[in-house]
């Protein structure tokens, strides 16, 4: 079989430390090679090695019957690189084909002048968008879309650009499983036509389905290349994490369901733009709770309702035992409530701040008065307090005064966690809490949040992660048009009978 | 260089006042480097510093307020007339310099909040609303006649220094302690770094980018009172520009454009540094425009360097 890339031990430091140490990796044509390893491991080094983004301090790179020692972007272009990213790079205030040919707009001549062929444009980016299953027109703006949609118009991107060499980010993040399905013919079609993919995602069933060969890295060193067919999940794991992974099954306790554990009671709640309507539920103690459903269908929204985030028009909310209004995230941390959102790089911490002033944010909003504008602060004492959840949720750092960008998202979002429980919050929302998170440190944040329930807090869990839900909660709640389609037992809840009820 | 990016951005704008120093005092050791010519630096760095601080606040939510030189001028002229009509002096300054200055942010923070637009555009608009509130109540003249006590309680010397440099210096230490202490101050840092971020961690944005600008508004109406007094009258179009200058000060002084970023001690610095220029450049000769052509060019290179910095700092996760 052709071999499409051959990296040779290329090695990449940083200002003196080693993000990759002699490295080597192969793709053939006509495969999807699986790329794996914890965050911070170098998968992403490695793959802007190759699409030109750096020069690796070592080693060499062969496309085709070229080597090189470093790629330029352009260079990556010319060899048909093409790599989509897990933060999408759209430009929204464009439209769909503008995106789809930044950079290389088909032309004609007009009056002597050469103008965009807009209409040439719109079939081929029509063709494109077929291809990939979006149902949208080519002139729409792409900041009309949903995060799902652009992710296709990305993977259209690639098409466009006759791509031969994909490199594909963790795209499952964001997609329902209908489109993961769609996204996986097209994978095999660019397969059967001779491209080759380099695949990065944390989600080892899809990894057995797509992949054929896969490669694991390690803090920036190589561990080994095998056949998806024969290895198991179990191996994968503790080549990448050096360690089995046990405690897989820390839900599927039994629920008391006396009225006197109930700690919080929701009551035909509806939200001012009928996002959520008339949902109604209950929360035990000791239980965590999941709420299951496809993308946009309203299990975010009625937690950021909770938060007070967004306005409810109607509906009862009673929080250990006591009826509360809330009409905003402050009243909300007042009287404890803590949201881990969904999308920790836009609503989850502050990228200026350092890590302890991200983990004492909500803590000082809690004691302030006048709207937050109230109280004084104390450097000494948050950063000791800083320094305690540092120890409390083993949030790897140097210390807490390192800018929070620094850490890897594990440890950005335990240090979201550590801010919810510096302010005592008594109920924990976690919405998709482990998306893009390793496999090591998701299971670090399963143990909290089971601690948590433990100790008599109220702890929800959103996810778009069947396995993760069903591995974690004591029952699940699926989501469905804005509204509870069902409630299930850990004994019922099975990936089948979820899909079943948010898909019917 | 992420080592340089912290030491520049702690004790950048310091040294760069350092060596503005050196080289003026090298250049010209009999007339820059006189107690005399020190103590006038910062004099003329007093205003600038006192208008500068409260636009950091603004410059620090990632927004920015354009209204700050008319505000001066009517808080100037409504303390002046105050005065004229028999209200005691210290009382006109409370009502008219500080209250009045208050309210006009307050009016720049409540039109921000409710029509959601840019505080570029809003505060475009209200500098041309207010210079016009000035000049309607000034019928386009200025108010001369105001009392001793006033003028030399303002500005006069206590001992060897400036009392307006004993006010912006006071000002300074007060926003100093707001920003470092207060829990408004770590909102406001937070507000600019993440505004999205910050809602969802219970931080009302609309109350506190209200204070951000009735601070840029008291810090202009109390350096209005200042140039009041300077002068010696209230002068319809006073405060002309100031926008520019207050501007720079912030961003010379490391206070990021893109929010959640700077120091109320840089922008001292900047203030300074402003101060240094000008006066250095009249020391060696240089005319009044080429001053401005100075300043422009350091706003632009001030920002460039930030964004150089901040575009280094994000591409180095891997």
């Amino acid at each position: 079989m052709d071999i499409l890339v051959d990296m040779r031990n290329i090695s990449k430091e940083f200002a003196g430390v080693k993000a990759l140490d002699q490295i080597s990796f192969q793709l053939r044509a006509g495969e999807v090679h699986v790329l794996l390893g914890e965050n911070g491991a170098g998968k992403s080094t490695l793959m802007k090695i190759l699409s030109g983004v750096y020069a690796p301090s070592a080693g060499t790179i062969q496309l085709g019957d070229k080597t090189y020692t470093h790629l330029t972007p352009k260079e990556s272009a010319e060899n048909k690189i093409s790599i989509i990213y897990q933060e999408l790079s759209l430009i929204e205030e464009l439209s769909i084909m503008e995106n789809l040919f930044v950079g290389k707009l088909p032309s004609r001549k007009r009056f002597g002048f050469s103008v965009v062929d807009y209409r040439f444009m719109e079939e081929k980016a029509r063709a494109l968008l077929k291809k990939v299953g979006l149902q949208r027109e080519p002139s729409e703006l792409v900041e009309h879309l949903s995060i799902s949609e652009k992710q296709l118009v990305e993977i259209a991107k690639a098409l466009a650009a006759d791509a031969k060499i994909i490199i594909m980010d963790e795209p499952t993040s964001s997609l329902t499983m209908e489109e993961t399905n769609n996204l996986f013919a097209i994978i095999r079609q660019l397969k059967a036509e001779g491209a080759g993919i380099v695949y990065i995602s944390h989600k080892m069933k899809e990894l057995k389905e797509i992949g054929d060969r896969i490669t694991v890295l390690k803090d920036g060193k190589y561990v080994g290349t095998r056949n998806i067919q024969e290895v198991t999940t179990d191996e994968l794991v503790t080549m990448m994490v050096g360690r089995e992974l046990k405690d897989k099954y820390l839900g599927g306790h039994r629920v008391s369901s006396d009225s006197a554990d109930v700690l919080l009671k929701v009551e035909h709640l509806t939200r001012a733009d009928r996002k959520v309507r008339d949902v109604s539920f209950e929360l035990y103690r000791g239980e965590i709770l999941g709420f299951a459903g496809l993308m946009g269908s309203g299990r975010t929204e009625l937690m950021t309702a909770l938060f007070g985030a967004d306005k409810i028009e109607s509906g009862c909310i009673v929080l250990f035992g006591e009826e509360v209004k809330i009409d905003s995230p402050y009243q909300a941390i007042k009287l404890g409530i803590g949201l881990v959102t969904e999308n920790r790089r836009e609503t989850g911490f502050i990228n200026t701040f350092e890590i302890w002033k991200n983990i004492s944010m909500a803590k000082l909003i809690k004691e302030s008065r006048l709207g937050g504008l109230w109280g004084l602060v104390s450097q000494q004492e948050e950063k000791r307090l800083a320094r305690e959840k540092q120890a409390e949720l083993l949030i790897k750092c140097a210390s807490v005064e390192q800018n929070i960008v620094e850490l890897s998202g594990g440890n950005q979002q335990k240090v979201i966690i550590g801010k919810w429980l510096l302010a005592d919050a008594r109920l924990l929302i976690f919405d998709e809490p482990t998306k893009g998170i390793d496999v090591g440190a998701k299971s670090e944040i399963y143990k909290i949040m089971r601690r948590l329930a433990e100790s008599g807090k109220g702890v929800i869990m959103v996810s778009s992660e069947l396995p993760e839900l069903l591995a974690v909660c004591d029952r699940i709640i699926v989501f469905k048009d804005g509204g509870i389609k069902t409630i299930l037992s850990s004994e019922e809840a099975t990936e089948e009978t979820i899909m079943l009820a948010a898909t019917s | 260089m992420r080592n340089f990016h912290v030491m520049w951005s702690k004790y950048g704008t310091f040294g760069i006042l350092i060596l503005l120093v050196l080289v003026l005092g090298l250049l010209s050791p009999e007339y820059f480097l006189t107690a005399n010519n020190l103590t006038q630096v910062m004099l003329q760095s007093a205003i600038t510093i006192l208008v500068g601080c409260g636009e950091f606040f603004t410059i620090l939510i990632a927004g920015i307020d354009l209204s700050v030189g008319s505000m001066m001028a009517l808080t100037g002229m409504v303390t002046a007339k105050l005065m004229l009509a028999g209200m005691p002096i210290a009382l006109a300054i409370l009502l008219g310099g500080v209250i009045v200055g208050a309210l006009l942010g307050a009016i720049n923070g409540f039109l921000v909040n409710k029509t959601g637009l840019h505080p570029f555009i809003v505060t475009l608009g209200t500098l041309s609303v207010y210079r016009g509130i000035t000049l309607i109540i000034s019928d386009a003249r200025p108010v001369f006649g105001l009392p001793q006590e006033f003028k030399e309680g303002i500005a006069g010397w206590i001992w060897k220094i400036p009392i307006p440099v004993i006010i912006a210096i006071g000002i300074a230490l007060l926003l100093t302690f707001v920003t470092d202490k207060t829990k408004m101050g770590r909102n406001i840092y937070a507000l600019g770094g993440n505004s999205q971020a910050a809602w969802f961690s219970g931080i009302n944005i609309q109350l506190h980018t209200l204070m951000v600008f009735v601070i840029s508004g008291i810090c202009s109406g109390i350096a209005g009172v200042v140039m009041t007094a300077r002068l010696g009258a209230a002068e319809p179009l006073a405060g002309n520009g100031f926008e520019t200058i207050a501007i720079a000060s912030a961003i010379i002084g490391g206070t990021s454009f893109f929010g959640g970023k700077g120091k109320i001690f840089g922008v001292v610095m900047g203030g300074l540094i402003i101060g240094v220029i000008s006066n250095g450049l009249n020391i060696l000769n240089v005319p009044t425009y080429y001053q401005q052509i100075v300043m422009g060019s350091l706003i632009i290179l001030a920002v460039f360097v930030d964004k150089l910095f901040s575009l280094k700092k994000f591409s180095m996760k891997g």
